[in-house]
Protein backbone atom coordinates (compact mmCIF):
# COMPACT_ATOMS: atom_id res chain seq x y z
CA UNK A 1 0.00 0.00 0.00
CA UNK A 2 2.92 2.41 0.67
CA UNK A 3 4.86 1.69 -2.27
CA UNK A 4 1.52 2.70 -4.18
CA UNK A 5 1.23 5.67 -2.76
CA UNK A 6 4.62 6.81 -3.01
CA UNK A 7 4.23 5.92 -6.51
CA UNK A 8 0.60 8.07 -6.98
CA UNK A 9 2.70 11.31 -5.10
CA UNK A 10 5.38 10.52 -7.51
CA UNK A 11 3.62 10.81 -11.10
CA UNK A 12 1.54 13.59 -9.89
CA UNK A 13 4.77 15.64 -8.84
CA UNK A 14 6.43 14.84 -12.16
CA UNK A 15 3.63 15.93 -14.14
CA UNK A 16 3.05 19.22 -12.32
CA UNK A 17 6.43 19.99 -11.03
CA UNK A 18 7.43 23.51 -12.41
CA UNK A 19 4.08 24.50 -14.12
CA UNK A 20 2.96 28.20 -13.94
CA UNK A 21 0.07 29.51 -14.48
CA UNK A 22 -3.44 27.11 -13.82
CA UNK A 23 -4.38 25.98 -10.34
CA UNK A 24 -3.51 22.74 -9.60
CA UNK A 25 -5.92 20.64 -7.92
CA UNK A 26 -6.82 17.14 -7.23
CA UNK A 27 -10.35 15.24 -7.04
CA UNK A 28 -10.21 12.34 -4.68
CA UNK A 29 -13.43 10.59 -3.81
CA UNK A 30 -14.98 6.71 -3.38
CA UNK A 31 -16.62 6.21 -6.48
CA UNK A 32 -19.83 8.01 -8.43
CA UNK A 33 -20.79 5.12 -10.09
CA UNK A 34 -24.27 4.17 -8.37
CA UNK A 35 -26.97 6.35 -6.65
CA UNK A 36 -26.62 3.40 -3.53
CA UNK A 37 -24.36 5.04 -1.09
CA UNK A 38 -23.74 1.24 0.33
CA UNK A 39 -22.29 0.27 -2.29
CA UNK A 40 -19.48 3.48 -2.87
CA UNK A 41 -16.51 2.99 -0.59
CA UNK A 42 -16.46 4.27 2.98
CA UNK A 43 -13.32 5.68 5.34
CA UNK A 44 -11.59 9.13 5.57
CA UNK A 45 -8.88 10.08 3.85
CA UNK A 46 -6.14 9.77 6.85
CA UNK A 47 -4.60 7.10 5.14
CA UNK A 48 -4.20 8.81 2.02
CA UNK A 49 -2.29 11.66 3.74
CA UNK A 50 1.44 9.96 3.49
CA UNK A 51 0.88 10.10 -0.20
CA UNK A 52 -1.47 14.12 -0.16
CA UNK A 53 1.28 15.72 1.91
CA UNK A 54 3.85 15.16 -0.51
CA UNK A 55 1.67 16.00 -3.35
CA UNK A 56 2.81 19.73 -4.81
CA UNK A 57 -1.10 20.36 -5.33
CA UNK A 58 -2.88 23.81 -4.77
CA UNK A 59 -6.19 22.44 -4.15
CA UNK A 60 -7.61 18.73 -2.63
CA UNK A 61 -10.88 18.60 -3.93
CA UNK A 62 -12.78 16.46 -1.67
CA UNK A 63 -15.84 14.87 -0.61
CA UNK A 64 -17.23 16.02 2.27
CA UNK A 65 -21.33 15.94 2.21
CA UNK A 66 -21.36 12.28 2.04
CA UNK A 67 -20.51 11.04 6.16
CA UNK A 68 -18.93 8.27 4.65
CA UNK A 69 -16.00 10.66 4.03
CA UNK A 70 -15.44 11.05 7.87
CA UNK A 71 -14.31 14.64 9.07
CA UNK A 72 -12.73 17.43 7.54
CA UNK A 73 -10.29 17.49 11.07
CA UNK A 74 -8.49 14.90 9.43
CA UNK A 75 -7.62 17.20 6.31
CA UNK A 76 -7.71 20.36 7.77
CA UNK A 77 -4.49 19.20 10.21
CA UNK A 78 -2.78 17.91 8.14
CA UNK A 79 -3.24 20.12 4.53
CA UNK A 80 -3.74 23.53 5.61
CA UNK A 81 -0.37 24.56 5.33
CA UNK A 82 1.85 25.75 2.29
CA UNK A 83 2.61 23.94 -0.81
CA UNK A 84 6.22 22.25 0.38
CA UNK A 85 8.98 24.17 -1.09
CA UNK A 86 6.65 27.00 -1.48
CA UNK A 87 4.93 29.93 0.85
CA UNK A 88 1.75 29.14 -1.25
CA UNK A 89 -0.87 27.95 0.63
CA UNK A 90 -3.00 24.92 0.40
CA UNK A 91 -6.53 25.26 -0.57
CA UNK A 92 -9.65 22.70 -0.02
CA UNK A 93 -12.54 22.21 -2.55
CA UNK A 94 -15.01 21.57 0.20
CA UNK A 95 -17.29 19.27 -1.59
CA UNK A 96 -20.72 20.55 0.23
CA UNK A 97 -23.72 18.92 -1.78
CA UNK A 98 -23.91 14.95 -3.05
CA UNK A 99 -24.44 14.68 -6.35
CA UNK A 100 -26.47 11.35 -6.13
CA UNK A 101 -29.30 12.43 -3.78
CA UNK A 102 -32.58 14.08 -5.22
CA UNK A 103 -33.19 17.21 -3.02
CA UNK A 104 -30.60 19.95 -2.27
CA UNK A 105 -29.01 20.63 0.35
CA UNK A 106 -30.15 23.78 2.30
CA UNK A 107 -27.70 27.01 3.16
CA UNK A 108 -28.09 26.31 6.46
CA UNK A 109 -26.59 22.78 5.92
CA UNK A 110 -23.48 24.02 3.73
CA UNK A 111 -22.69 27.08 6.34
CA UNK A 112 -22.43 24.52 8.84
CA UNK A 113 -20.23 22.19 7.16
CA UNK A 114 -18.14 25.12 5.63
CA UNK A 115 -17.48 26.30 9.53
CA UNK A 116 -16.20 23.42 10.24
CA UNK A 117 -13.42 23.56 7.76
CA UNK A 118 -12.91 27.07 8.90
CA UNK A 119 -11.45 25.72 11.76
CA UNK A 120 -8.53 24.56 9.87
CA UNK A 121 -8.60 26.88 6.83
CA UNK A 122 -8.93 30.86 6.25
CA UNK A 123 -11.93 31.81 3.97
CA UNK A 124 -9.50 32.31 0.81
CA UNK A 125 -8.43 28.96 1.01
CA UNK A 126 -12.08 27.36 1.20
CA UNK A 127 -13.69 26.56 -2.62
CA UNK A 128 -17.26 25.50 -2.30
CA UNK A 129 -17.85 22.44 -4.88
CA UNK A 130 -20.05 19.55 -5.49
CA UNK A 131 -18.54 16.27 -4.04
CA UNK A 132 -18.24 15.01 -7.37
CA UNK A 133 -19.71 15.02 -10.73
CA UNK A 134 -23.33 14.76 -11.79
CA UNK A 135 -22.41 12.30 -14.54
CA UNK A 136 -19.23 10.49 -14.60
CA UNK A 137 -20.15 7.80 -16.46
CA UNK A 138 -22.61 9.79 -18.84
CA UNK A 139 -25.17 6.12 -19.49
CA UNK A 140 -24.69 5.81 -15.28
CA UNK A 141 -25.25 10.19 -14.88
CA UNK A 142 -25.75 9.70 -11.15
CA UNK A 143 -28.84 13.20 -11.27
CA UNK A 144 -30.89 15.34 -13.78
CA UNK A 145 -30.53 18.54 -14.64
CA UNK A 146 -32.81 19.82 -13.08
CA UNK A 147 -31.63 18.71 -9.45
CA UNK A 148 -28.30 19.50 -10.22
CA UNK A 149 -28.72 23.13 -10.71
CA UNK A 150 -30.69 23.80 -7.86
CA UNK A 151 -27.59 22.26 -6.17
CA UNK A 152 -25.00 24.46 -7.44
CA UNK A 153 -27.77 27.12 -6.21
CA UNK A 154 -27.16 26.63 -3.25
CA UNK A 155 -23.94 26.74 -3.26
CA UNK A 156 -23.64 30.15 -5.15
CA UNK A 157 -26.89 31.40 -1.88
CA UNK A 158 -24.31 29.74 0.74
CA UNK A 159 -21.02 31.41 -0.82
CA UNK A 160 -22.77 34.62 -0.72
CA UNK A 161 -24.22 34.27 3.03
CA UNK A 162 -20.44 33.72 4.04
CA UNK A 163 -18.62 36.68 2.05
CA UNK A 164 -20.90 38.78 3.84
CA UNK A 165 -20.24 37.62 7.35
CA UNK A 166 -16.56 36.99 6.89
CA UNK A 167 -15.10 39.80 4.57
CA UNK B 1 -13.21 33.73 -0.31
CA UNK B 2 -15.49 30.88 -0.58
CA UNK B 3 -15.11 30.29 -4.84
CA UNK B 4 -17.93 28.49 -5.84
CA UNK B 5 -17.05 25.69 -8.47
CA UNK B 6 -17.86 22.09 -9.70
CA UNK B 7 -16.15 18.67 -9.96
CA UNK B 8 -16.48 18.09 -13.46
CA UNK B 9 -19.61 16.59 -15.11
CA UNK B 10 -23.18 17.69 -15.89
CA UNK B 11 -25.85 15.10 -16.50
CA UNK B 12 -26.24 14.11 -20.91
CA UNK B 13 -29.60 14.82 -21.91
CA UNK B 14 -31.08 12.16 -24.30
CA UNK B 15 -29.62 14.00 -27.47
CA UNK B 16 -26.14 14.14 -26.20
CA UNK B 17 -26.68 10.11 -24.78
CA UNK B 18 -27.65 9.39 -28.59
CA UNK B 19 -24.84 10.98 -29.78
CA UNK B 20 -22.12 9.25 -27.64
CA UNK B 21 -23.52 6.07 -29.07
CA UNK B 22 -23.99 6.99 -32.54
CA UNK B 23 -20.46 8.54 -32.86
CA UNK B 24 -19.10 5.38 -30.95
CA UNK B 25 -20.73 3.22 -32.97
CA UNK B 26 -19.63 4.87 -36.46
CA UNK B 27 -22.96 6.43 -37.61
CA UNK B 28 -21.86 10.09 -36.68
CA UNK B 29 -19.39 12.15 -37.90
CA UNK B 30 -17.00 13.97 -36.09
CA UNK B 31 -18.62 17.38 -36.40
CA UNK B 32 -22.09 16.23 -36.23
CA UNK B 33 -20.72 14.85 -32.59
CA UNK B 34 -19.72 18.43 -31.71
CA UNK B 35 -22.40 20.31 -33.44
CA UNK B 36 -24.88 18.32 -30.76
CA UNK B 37 -21.70 18.27 -28.07
CA UNK B 38 -21.28 22.64 -28.39
CA UNK B 39 -25.00 22.98 -27.97
CA UNK B 40 -25.10 21.10 -24.48
CA UNK B 41 -21.84 22.46 -23.65
CA UNK B 42 -23.37 26.19 -24.04
CA UNK B 43 -26.59 25.21 -22.11
CA UNK B 44 -24.55 23.82 -18.95
CA UNK B 45 -22.37 27.10 -18.99
CA UNK B 46 -25.63 29.34 -19.67
CA UNK B 47 -26.68 27.52 -16.44
CA UNK B 48 -23.70 27.99 -14.52
CA UNK B 49 -23.52 31.57 -15.54
CA UNK B 50 -27.04 31.99 -14.35
CA UNK B 51 -26.83 30.41 -11.10
CA UNK B 52 -23.68 32.84 -10.52
CA UNK B 53 -21.08 29.97 -10.00
CA UNK B 54 -17.73 31.46 -9.77
CA UNK B 55 -15.23 29.19 -11.94
CA UNK B 56 -17.34 26.80 -14.67
CA UNK B 57 -17.01 23.21 -16.01
CA UNK B 58 -17.99 22.33 -19.71
CA UNK B 59 -19.94 19.59 -18.00
CA UNK B 60 -17.67 16.52 -19.52
CA UNK B 61 -20.59 16.24 -22.53
CA UNK B 62 -18.11 14.70 -24.85
CA UNK B 63 -16.96 12.29 -22.97
CA UNK B 64 -18.13 8.76 -22.47
CA UNK B 65 -17.04 8.72 -18.78
CA UNK B 66 -14.06 10.84 -17.05
CA UNK B 67 -11.31 8.48 -18.08
CA UNK B 68 -11.86 6.10 -21.08
CA UNK B 69 -12.63 9.36 -23.11
CA UNK B 70 -8.85 9.37 -23.83
CA UNK B 71 -9.28 6.64 -26.64
CA UNK B 72 -10.67 9.07 -28.57
CA UNK B 73 -6.84 10.93 -28.42
CA UNK B 74 -4.12 8.65 -27.62
CA UNK B 75 -2.72 5.81 -29.90
CA UNK B 76 -2.45 2.81 -28.39
CA UNK B 77 -5.31 2.50 -26.69
CA UNK B 78 -9.38 0.68 -27.37
CA UNK B 79 -11.99 1.50 -25.54
CA UNK B 80 -13.37 -1.80 -24.04
CA UNK B 81 -16.58 -2.58 -21.72
CA UNK B 82 -16.35 -4.02 -18.37
CA UNK B 83 -18.12 -6.68 -20.15
CA UNK B 84 -15.41 -7.57 -22.91
CA UNK B 85 -12.31 -6.96 -20.16
CA UNK B 86 -14.50 -10.06 -18.14
CA UNK B 87 -12.37 -12.86 -20.60
CA UNK B 88 -9.14 -10.77 -19.37
CA UNK B 89 -9.07 -11.62 -15.54
CA UNK B 90 -7.75 -14.12 -13.90
CA UNK B 91 -10.57 -14.21 -11.30
CA UNK B 92 -13.41 -13.62 -13.75
CA UNK B 93 -16.31 -15.45 -11.33
CA UNK B 94 -15.09 -13.20 -8.46
CA UNK B 95 -14.75 -9.92 -11.25
CA UNK B 96 -18.58 -10.95 -11.76
CA UNK B 97 -19.76 -10.81 -8.53
CA UNK B 98 -17.95 -8.10 -7.49
CA UNK B 99 -19.37 -5.73 -10.15
CA UNK B 100 -22.91 -7.26 -9.21
CA UNK B 101 -22.49 -6.66 -5.44
CA UNK B 102 -21.00 -2.96 -6.10
CA UNK B 103 -24.53 -2.62 -8.86
CA UNK B 104 -22.08 -2.06 -11.61
CA UNK B 105 -23.41 -2.26 -15.29
CA UNK B 106 -20.72 -4.08 -17.18
CA UNK B 107 -21.85 -3.66 -20.40
CA UNK B 108 -22.24 0.34 -20.15
CA UNK B 109 -18.87 1.18 -18.08
CA UNK B 110 -15.95 1.58 -19.97
CA UNK B 111 -12.10 0.98 -19.70
CA UNK B 112 -9.31 3.03 -21.30
CA UNK B 113 -7.20 -0.29 -22.53
CA UNK B 114 -3.85 0.07 -23.59
CA UNK B 115 -3.42 -1.85 -26.63
CA UNK B 116 -0.01 -0.46 -27.70
CA UNK B 117 2.54 2.28 -27.42
CA UNK B 118 0.71 5.12 -26.03
CA UNK B 119 0.98 8.47 -27.72
CA UNK B 120 -0.70 11.10 -27.41
CA UNK B 121 -2.31 12.15 -30.98
CA UNK B 122 -4.25 14.98 -30.15
CA UNK B 123 -4.79 17.17 -26.88
CA UNK B 124 -7.31 15.69 -24.25
CA UNK B 125 -9.03 19.09 -23.04
CA UNK B 126 -7.82 21.92 -24.73
CA UNK B 127 -9.96 21.89 -27.69
CA UNK B 128 -12.68 21.35 -24.55
CA UNK B 129 -11.26 24.91 -22.95
CA UNK B 130 -10.99 26.98 -25.78
CA UNK B 131 -14.78 26.12 -26.57
CA UNK B 132 -16.00 27.17 -23.27
CA UNK B 133 -13.57 30.18 -23.17
CA UNK B 134 -15.84 31.66 -26.41
CA UNK B 135 -18.87 31.15 -24.19
CA UNK B 136 -17.85 32.61 -21.24
CA UNK B 137 -15.70 35.48 -19.55
CA UNK B 138 -15.69 33.30 -16.44
CA UNK B 139 -12.89 31.36 -15.39
CA UNK B 140 -12.93 27.64 -16.27
CA UNK B 141 -11.96 24.51 -14.75
CA UNK B 142 -10.39 21.45 -16.98
CA UNK B 143 -10.43 17.96 -14.96
CA UNK B 144 -7.88 15.05 -16.42
CA UNK B 145 -7.89 11.72 -15.34
CA UNK B 146 -4.76 11.42 -12.77
CA UNK B 147 -2.09 9.36 -13.48
CA UNK B 148 -2.44 7.01 -11.13
CA UNK B 149 -5.60 6.08 -11.95
CA UNK B 150 -4.69 5.84 -16.00
CA UNK B 151 -1.70 3.69 -15.17
CA UNK B 152 -3.53 0.99 -13.01
CA UNK B 153 -6.44 1.24 -15.08
CA UNK B 154 -5.36 0.77 -18.70
CA UNK B 155 -2.95 -1.76 -17.91
CA UNK B 156 -4.29 -5.37 -18.77
CA UNK B 157 -1.51 -7.54 -18.98
CA UNK B 158 -2.19 -9.18 -22.24
CA UNK B 159 -2.34 -6.51 -24.32
CA UNK B 160 -0.06 -3.96 -22.38
CA UNK B 161 2.62 -6.29 -21.38
CA UNK B 162 3.42 -6.79 -24.95
CA UNK B 163 4.74 -3.23 -25.46
CA UNK B 164 5.64 -2.28 -21.81
CA UNK B 165 8.26 -3.75 -19.83
CA UNK B 166 5.38 -3.38 -16.65
CA UNK B 167 2.69 -0.55 -15.25
CA UNK B 168 5.95 1.71 -14.17
CA UNK B 169 7.36 1.58 -18.02
CA UNK B 170 3.66 2.32 -18.83
CA UNK B 171 2.98 5.16 -16.46
CA UNK B 172 6.30 7.09 -18.11
CA UNK B 173 4.41 7.34 -21.01
CA UNK B 174 1.29 8.33 -18.99
CA UNK B 175 3.44 11.12 -17.12
CA UNK B 176 4.70 12.37 -20.42
CA UNK B 177 1.28 12.67 -21.80
CA UNK B 178 -0.26 14.32 -18.92
CA UNK B 179 2.13 16.62 -18.76
CA UNK B 180 2.32 17.38 -22.60
CA UNK B 181 -1.25 18.24 -21.82
CA UNK B 182 -1.04 20.52 -18.60
CA UNK B 183 1.98 22.69 -20.84
CA UNK B 184 -0.70 23.19 -23.41
CA UNK B 185 -3.42 24.15 -21.17
CA UNK B 186 -0.95 26.61 -19.42
CA UNK B 187 -0.06 28.14 -22.46
CA UNK B 188 -3.82 28.76 -23.52
CA UNK B 189 -4.38 29.83 -20.16
CA UNK B 190 -6.07 27.78 -18.45
CA UNK B 191 -7.18 28.74 -15.01
CA UNK B 192 -7.68 25.60 -12.45
CA UNK B 193 -6.63 21.97 -13.97
CA UNK B 194 -8.02 19.07 -11.76
CA UNK B 195 -6.57 15.47 -11.74
CA UNK B 196 -9.00 13.07 -11.04
CA UNK B 197 -7.93 10.53 -9.13
CA UNK B 198 -10.74 8.12 -7.51
CA UNK B 199 -9.27 5.21 -7.45
CA UNK B 200 -6.91 6.42 -4.53
CA UNK B 201 -9.39 5.66 -2.40
CA UNK B 202 -9.63 1.97 -3.14
CA UNK B 203 -5.78 1.17 -2.34
CA UNK B 204 -6.75 2.14 1.30
CA UNK B 205 -10.12 1.81 1.53
CA UNK B 206 -11.33 -1.46 0.02
CA UNK B 207 -10.10 -3.98 2.14
CA UNK B 208 -11.49 -1.99 4.90
CA UNK B 209 -14.76 -2.42 2.85
CA UNK B 210 -14.20 -6.01 2.12
CA UNK B 211 -14.47 -5.60 -1.78
CA UNK B 212 -12.17 -3.84 -4.42
CA UNK B 213 -13.92 -1.83 -7.56
CA UNK B 214 -13.32 -2.12 -11.07
CA UNK B 215 -11.04 1.19 -11.72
Amino acid sequence: MGVELDYAADLMNRIIDGIDGPRIGIHICRGNWSTREDVLLTGDYGPLLPALTKMKVRQFVLEYATPRAGEIKVVGEALSGSIPGTDIPRELGLGVVNPRTTEAETPEEIVDKTRLALKYYRPEQVFLNTDCGFGCFANRCVNVEEVATAKIRSIVETAKMLREEYS
Amino acid sequence: MFTTTQVGSWPRSKSMLKALRDYRLGRMNRKEFNTVADDEVRRTVRIQEDVGIDILVDGEHRRDNFYSFITDKVDGTRLMSLAEMLDEVEDRSGFEEMLDTLDVPASAIRNPTCVGRLKRREPLAVDDYLFVKTLTDKPVKITLPGPYLLSRSMWVTRYAGKVYKDQFDMGDDVVSILRSEIEELAQAGCEFVQFDEPVLTEIVMSQECGRRTFM
